[in-house]
């Protein structure tokens, strides 16, 4: 149970378990780190991206490299529609978010179900075999999701750090009337976000499908990992996602292998239970005083 | 009289039109489906206002249907396994979620609104894994099923008045609770808890005493759901039926306890009507959801309320 | 010519009218309603719409060629389906109103126990009856005796050991089984059966649990081989999951055989698997390469879309089952109905041949569906028979 390649095994699922829980859950912090919403549409965003490759690198054969950013910029643009007529409406109001946010998660999910039909599909994928490295084994497609991830997570990071566009969203997190004062544009600036997270909510919902398998309720995972993930790091951080992408990732993968499935369930709730109520804003979260 | 006594009185009078209404129901009912949807629904107004009471604390909790799957178990296994009368099981059915309530609340009611919605959501998955998983005491995922409904009350009619006897303790229960001292040191604590800690109401104790009574509460509609169906099994008491709970309130508006039963009416007949189309049902509910929160936060209640205002401002010109 | 037309237009309305007002003294027939009762939204939909479909396939034939004739009347049928959202409360309220509100007398599922054991509680005293599927013994074994309920697919404890004796004939090699077991109702009641079979043939048995809703399963596959298992059985695992399972498996580098002792349905397996399909093998409910399949396979790919899962043939065997006893007791009583139902053992089906019940040693009756089932094998983009077996009575 312990040779080497069994933990090098387990550390490389870990790996690519992480990688898909930061790329899930990015989105979802920037949207509730900026705006104060908690977006339980996240799921059906994710779902709706994993049509749109499913239809343009499956079914309409684009490259795949021109297909996968087109497929998450299609979803993110349609989904501005939303932005004006649903999520301008409740940000900064935590509360009322979520319940509002969760009927559009209903009303987007049972629409596709009328759409399309409830059957489980799987979107093609250009790399489907598998590296052997030693007696390790890595599926490619998995490499490219850890890649991606990497990616992602840099350009965040990058992003928030060093640009006009990210410090004005940072200022607006930290301080949204300082922000408005100092001529930050909120309007705009909230557009921008949220065309940054459905982007990659749509993005990791198309690779996600890609991995497992599409059908209008494959939601309801995604959002719940982006959820403990975000819980787990701390809501509205940015290095709090990398942190517990990474924590969650690599205990399924750990408990999963050496104490079952049920045991790896039951711990990241009971974790993630303790910690909301003796450390509630996470990790690396600040508290937050209202 | 005042105002506040109008309200009163005009509450009463509509709440004994409606008891009488249903009192009468079995009998002048032309389908015995009215009678069992009423059920039904009596059960749901039954747990929807236990939460209801929760949630006049300020604290909107996602995980209220395990402790009604609590009482359901604990209720029926009093009767399956240790062969107790009927009446230990509705004690059991409240004692044990109760107690559950007890241990648990001083822990989560510290929290604020987000965090306890989370946490209450987890607890929730965290309870309904136990019953999937301790499956010597709950058969499992598979439930227990052939659940007998209580000597006397076996009939739909007998069964159907049983439920409404509880149901209307219950309801009359909790509104003389709300509008006792209790309930406006709830009511503070909801505006603001700091403000209620310095004026001496002693917070934490009142948000516990009242969590620990609507767990109760609530157990009591689960063993009568188990009485009514004859059958209970985990995914009875899902977070889709905390949630189910939740915008039952949140529609009814969150505010008023007669919005919450109006709520539950609401969305009890809403799937009646559209059951053979369910994800158009699914499809209407999540955009009510989304109107009812942008525009009326306070839901049907406060809509009902600007009707009345509106009309008054007319007769008034 | 323009009055002309409007003139022509307003016969044209007129007839219509008119024949749709004469319609039902010319027509006579009298409609009977079969009640549905299927999960047609969450996680449970695909199996609900091949219940629904498989029953409506029937049901239209039988319209098509000029309805029942029972007692002197002649029967037209229609369908009411109520969604159960996989639940057991919704079932019951879905029962009740059907039974109470809609006055349907034989009604159709659900598929799974949850659904299957609260609505049995309306149907039996009611005297509907009910033709289910669902794992749970309780299903048949119950204080009705299941007077008015059929299960009308096999369950675990039929085919269980059929599939594990041909293993054991076939691949002598195998010493060491891995499952990994969907912990909900179907895996708690039907995998025992299972584990059980393996072991009475001497087999090894490596099981582990895993929540519905996972789509991960690398990090139990591992812990599995680790276990040097010889052949994984995905048991009852949903088609998506046992897809997925399939996938992952043999990407970690599995080299031993992957079986699925359950469930029904190959396609969506292969739609999920992909290449790693090859070489898996597979319990199913139909053949469709044999002749009395075709039209069936035909008439369904024509109509819907989507796959056509192992629910399509066993509910359109089921509805043949209750037409031809309906017209044998030469009544729509249910009690008479029930009677034929048990009586009809050995009539020719279309799809299976001759009928089979049993179950008495089971569950104290005999009303368990015995259908010869098939051993199937994916080989590149083909499925093959491997061997068609027989159910355990």
């Amino acid at each position: 149970m312990f040779s080497p390649v069994m933990l090098g095994q387990v550390f490389v699922n870990g790996v690519s378990l992480s990688a898909i829980y930061i790329l899930v859950a990015l989105g979802f912090t920037l949207l509730f780190g900026i705006m104060r919403v908690v977006n339980f549409a996240h799921g059906s965003f994710a779902m709706l991206g994993g049509y749109a490759l499913y239809f343009m690198y499956g079914e309409w054969h684009l490259p795949y490299l021109l297909a996968a950013p087109l497929a998450a910029m299609t979803v993110a643009v349609v989904a501005l529609v939303f932005e004006r007529a649903v999520f301008r409406l409740f940000y900064q109001k935590m509360f009322q978010s979520m319940i509002a946010l969760l009927g559009l998660d209903m009303a987007i999910t049972f629409t596709a179900l009328l759409l399309w039909n409830p059957y489980e599909r799987s979107v093609p994928t250009p790399l489907g075999g598998v590296l052997q490295w030693g007696g390790l084994i890595v599926p490619e497609d998995k490499l490219v999701i850890t890649g991606v991830a990497a990616v992602a997570l840099a350009a965040f990071w990058i992003f928030t750090r060093y640009t006009r566009h990210g410090l004005a969203l940072r200022a607006a997190s930290q301080d949204l009337e300082m922000a408005e004062a100092q001529g930050v544009n909120t309007t705009a600036l909230y557009r921008l976000a949220f065309l940054i997270a459905i982007f990659m909510a749509a993005l990791a919902g198309g690779f996600y499908a890609q991995t497992y398998s599409l059908s209008p309720m494959m939601g309801e995972r995604p959002l719940l990992m982006a959820f403990i993930v975000v819980i787990l790091g701390g809501m509205g951080s940015i290095p709090g996602v990398a942190l517990g992408g990474l924590l969650l990732g690599f205990s399924e993968s750990a408990l999963s292998t050496y104490y079952g499935a049920a045991v790896s369930t039951f711990a990241s709730f009971g974790v993630v239970f303790l910690l909301l109520i003796f450390r509630p804003w996470g990790i690396l979260g600040t508290p937050e005083h209202d | 009289m005042t105002k506040h006594g109008e309200s009163v009185a005009a509450r009463r009078y509509w709440g004994l039109v409606v008891f009488l209404a249903l009192a009468i129901l079995p009998v002048v009912s032309p389908s015995q489906f009215l009678v069992s949807i009423a059920t039904g629904t009596l059960i749901t107004a039954m747990a929807a206002a236990s939460l209801h009471l929760v949630i006049r604390t300020g604290h909107v909790s996602l995980g209220h249907a395990a402790f009604m799957g609590v009482g359901a178990y604990a209720g029926t296994l009093v009767q399956t396994v240790l062969h107790w009368p009927f009446a230990m099981a509705v004690v059991a059915a409240f004692m044990v979620p109760a107690l559950l309530g007890l241990i648990i609340g001083p822990l989560v009611l510290r929290l604020t609104g987000k965090y306890f919605v989370l946490v209450t959501f987890l607890f929730g998955e965290i309870v309904r894994l136990a019953m999937a998983n301790w499956q010597s005491l709950t058969g499992g995922a598979n439930g227990i099923f052939q659940i007998p409904a209580p000597p006397g009350f076996t009939s739909l009619t007998t069964f159907f008045y049983l439920v409404l006897g509880a149901a209307t303790l219950v309801v009359i229960g909790i509104a003389r609770i709300l509008g006792s001292e209790i309930g406006r040191a709830m009511d503070s604590v909801r505006q603001s808890e700091r403000l209620a800690q310095c004026s001496g109401v002693p917070v934490l104790k009142v948000k516990v005493a009242v969590f620990v009574l609507s767990c109760g509460l609530v157990g009591i509609a689960g063993v009568m759901q188990a009485w009514f169906v004859h059958f209970i099994d985990p995914g009875s008491f899902s977070s889709v039926q905390s949630l189910n709970l939740l915008v039952i309130n949140v529609i009814g508006g969150m505010n008023s306890l007669a919005g919450t039963l109006l709520g539950t009416v609401f969305l009890s007949l809403l799937p009646e009507l559209l059951r053979s189309y369910v994800e158009l049902q699914h499809v209407i509910f999540g955009i009510i959801l989304i109107v009812v929160m942008a525009t009326l936060p306070g839901g049907l209640a406060e809509a009902g309320i600007r009707l009345r205002a509106m009309i008054a401002w007319r007769n008034a010109r | 010519m323009g009055a002309d037309v409007k003139f022509k237009g307003l016969l044209a309305v007129a007839c219509v009218t008119a024949s749709v007002l004469a319609a039902p003294a010319a027509r006579a027939d009298e409609d009977l309603k079969i009640g549905v009762i299927a999960a047609l939204s969450g996680g449970g939909t695909a199996w609900g719409l091949g219940l629904q479909r498989g029953t409506q396939i029937a049901l239209d034939e039988v319209n098509a060629a000029g309805g029942l004739k029972i007692d002197g009347k002649t029967y037209k049928f229609s369908l009411i389906a109520y969604d159960d959202q996989y639940n057991a409360a919704q079932a019951k309220t879905a029962v009740d109103r059907l039974v109470q509100q809609d006055g349907v007398k034989f009604i159709m599922g659900p598929v799974g126990s949850p659904g299957a054991l609260s609505s049995l509680a309306v149907t039996q005293p009611a005297k509907v009856l009910q033709f289910v599927d669902g794992y749970a013994p309780g299903i048949l074994k119950n204080d009705f005796n299941a007077a008015y309920i059929f299960r009308v697919d096999n369950s675990n404890l039929e085919f269980s050991a059929p599939v594990v004796s041909w293993v054991k004939q076939t691949m002598p090699e195998v010493r060491k089984i891995g499952m990994i077991v969907p912990n909900d109702a179907t895996g708690q009641a039907a995998v025992p059966t299972l584990i059980g079979a393996y072991k009475v043939q001497g087999y090894d048995v490596w099981v582990d649990y895993y929540e519905r809703g996972s789509k991960e399963f690398t990090p139990i596959l591992l812990r599995m081989m680790a276990q040097n298992v010889d052949l994984f059985d995905l048991n009852s695992a949903a088609p998506g999951d046992a897809g997925l399972m399939v996938k992952q498996v043999r990407q970690i580098g599995f080299k031993g055989k992957v079986l699925q002792a359950g469930g029904a349905g190959v396609d969506e397996i292969m739609t999920i698997a992909g290449p790693h399909a090859n070489g898996f093998i597979k319990y199913d409910v139909v053949n469709e390469a044999e002749p009395q399949s075709k039209p069936l396979v035909d008439t369904y790919a024509k109509k819907y879309s989507g796959p056509m899962n192992g629910m399509v043939p066993v509910y359109y065997n089921a509805t043949q089952i209750l037409l031809e006893a309906m017209r044998r007791a030469n009544s729509i009583d249910t009690t008479k109905v029930r009677d034929e139902v048990e009586k009809l053992e050995g009539w020719n089906t279309a799809l299976y041949g001759p009928l089979r019940w049993g179950g008495k040693a089971a569950y104290g009756n005999n009303h368990q569906i015995l259908l010869p089932f098939y051993m199937k094998q994916v080989d590149g983009k083909t499925v093959s028979v491997k061997a068609t077996l027989q159910p355990n009575n």
